[in-house]
């Protein structure tokens, strides 16, 4: 059975990179080589969403599907990935 | 050492951020006073004992942002403004480098072991059977250490089969190499300015940000206001701290109003000759100089190695000189992962200011600057200096210092990182010198990259390397 891989898209604009953000970019050592061949992870210029900011919502933003997260720290990451294959 | 992504960082960035943003807009002295109230809004779920006491703290953090020395200068009936008026124009230059902020501090009790409820009460108490001082008491078989007798050998906790022993230390005390971190009568942190030497271990380590530097962001910031012509010198580790090429970071520099940049491996490349010469020389061990925080261990701890220390000078005084020669009108602000580089540059004419790459990733958030939307430069045409951002890593002076020197198998020993134990190796030299030639010796584990001023972990800066080892 093919599934379809599921796009992840970090954000690399200046604010996302240095809440945090960069921290994502080690995917590939701290998430399941079995999820890692599942998705497809970009690293994007600016999604914009900081500029757009809503009270109680910070960076880093991650994109993944359709679906945009805030806040997203490694285990965050990790675990809507989860979510999103699952689904 | 405390994680770099916390809620401390992210707070005090946003606290640069909306003052950078402020100053740049008009009627910064009227508005600045404001700033608590928007970061720490009334419904806000505090994480201090109240919303209250945290603007208070944000407060405080921008007088540090102006460069108040908190303890000997607070005045607590006069506005922000007052002080953004008096600050104004003053140097800054010297130290301390540090202060603190003795309300933020949360008076941490003494360092100590003790024994939680994990404890099985078994029969074998290897607590009290390895204990140095036996001063395990037991009541109902549940073990407890006597506080005033306990020599914080942590021999107990290392053999208690439940791992029911916990060390509890003072983070700022037990980072500090040279013991300048002390508490005052009433339990508050207080820095020893004599015995200082300006590494900013104890600021990084503070899970209370009571520790926090004197900084020089704002008379930057109003060079870049003014337009003034200003260079910025940036350190070898800047690579690797944002995301983008080392080309798309200049670009960013010259977008935030520095009117050039250049960078530091420049004059790093002359330190590497001078002290290719100097080793020469030398009879015994000699140690590298670049390293702010080592030289004030020299000075003010270990006289004894003074004749050991190289004379070249630092890669940012070189630089400094460089670029003295080719604007001579404009001023120079060194851009680097270091405090004690403050405290170096107080002493050097080239050097107007220095900013840490913390402090910057604030400057680009508060102009909405994207170091990756930069335009790349074409292909980078490879300089006699190249090498020499391998100043930013352990091992990257020696080797750079090895590749310009004549001598043929350079015995070089790496220190990595200054802590209480390897200050007390580095004193023993004195009478059982050190079997090398050259001796690189670096405050930071790993490096530059891994300083009290940096915006992202060690490895993930050596991960956007081109000279990742």
């Amino acid at each position: 059975m093919v599934t379809q891989k599921i796009m992840v898209r970090i954000c690399m604009g200046t604010a996302c990179f240095v809440q945090g953000g960069a921290d994502l970019l080690l995917y590939g050592d701290f998430l399941d080589s079995e999820l890692q061949q599942r998705i497809e992870v970009e690293g994007v210029s600016c999604l914009g969403c900081c500029k757009e900011h809503q009270r109680g919502l910070r960076p880093p933003y991650v994109q993944i599907g359709e679906q945009l997260h805030a806040e997203v720290d490694q285990t965050k990451f990790i675990l809507l990935i989860k979510e999103a294959l699952d689904a | 050492m405390l994680e770099i992504n916390n809620q401390y960082t992210f707070i005090k960035r946003q606290v640069q951020t909306e003052v950078l943003k402020a100053f740049f807009a008009d009627g910064f002295e009227q508005k600045i006073d404001a700033i608590p109230f928007a970061i720490i809004p009334k419904e806000r779920i505090s994480s201090r004992c109240c919303i209250y006491k945290e603007r208070a703290m944000v407060r405080y953090r921008i007088m540090a942002m102006m460069g108040v020395d908190i303890p000997s200068e607070d005045d607590e009936l006069k506005s922000l403004g007052a002080f953004a008026a008096s600050q104004k124009g003053r140097s800054l230059q010297g130290e301390p480098v540090l202060t603190t902020i003795p309300t933020a501090c949360s008076a941490c009790p003494k360092e100590r072991y003790f024994v939680s409820a994990a404890c099985r009460q078994c029969i074998a108490r290897p607590c009290l059977t390895n204990c140095p001082k036996t001063c395990i008491t037991f009541d109902q078989g549940q073990a407890e250490i006597d506080e005033e007798c306990c020599i914080r050998c942590g021999k107990c906790m290392g053999v208690c089969p439940f791992g029911a022993i916990v060390h509890v230390p003072v983070p700022c005390e037990s980072a500090c190499p040279v013991d300048a971190v002390h508490k005052n009568e009433h339990g508050y942190v207080e820095l020893d300015k004599e015995k200082c030497i300006s590494c900013g271990k104890c600021a990084a380590n503070c899970p209370f940000g009571a520790i926090v530097e004197r900084s020089e962001m704002m008379e930057i910031a109003l060079y870049l206001k003014e337009e003034v012509p200003t260079v910025a010198l940036i350190a070898p580790s800047i690579e690797g701290q944002f995301p983008g090429t080392l080309s798309q970071i200049s670009k960013a520099l010259l977008e935030a109003g520095f009117s050039a940049v250049l960078e530091v491996a420049q004059g790093a490349e002359t330190t590497s000759y001078h002290e290719a010469e100097e080793l020469l020389q030398k009879k015994e061990f000699m140690t590298t100089s670049c390293c702010p925080a080592y030289t004030a261990l020299v000075d003010k701890h270990l006289p004894q190695l003074s004749g050991h220390l190289s004379t070249a000078l630092s890669p940012m005084a070189y630089t400094g000189q460089q670029a003295r020669q080719k604007y001579p009108q404009a001023k120079n602000v060194f851009i680097g992962p270091c405090l004690a580089k403050r405290s170096e540059a107080a002493h050097l004419a080239e050097i107007d200011a220095v900013m840490t790459f913390s402090e910057l990733a604030a400057l680009f958030l508060a102009k909405d600057i994207d170091v990756r939307e930069m335009e790349e430069c074409e292909e980078e045409q490879k300089q006699s200096w190249t090498d020499c951002r391998q100043f930013a890593l352990s091992g990257g002076v020696a080797a750079c210092v090895n590749r310009r020197s004549d001598q043929k198998e350079l015995r070089v020993h790496s220190v990595d990182g200054l802590d209480k134990k390897t200050v007390r190796v580095l004193s023993s030299w004195e009478k059982r010198p050190i079997a090398a030639d050259l001796v690189e010796v670096m405050c930071c584990e790993g490096g530059c990259i891994n300083g009290p001023g940096v915006v992202v972990k060690p490895q993930i800066a050596r991960k956007f390397r081109q000279d990742r080892q």
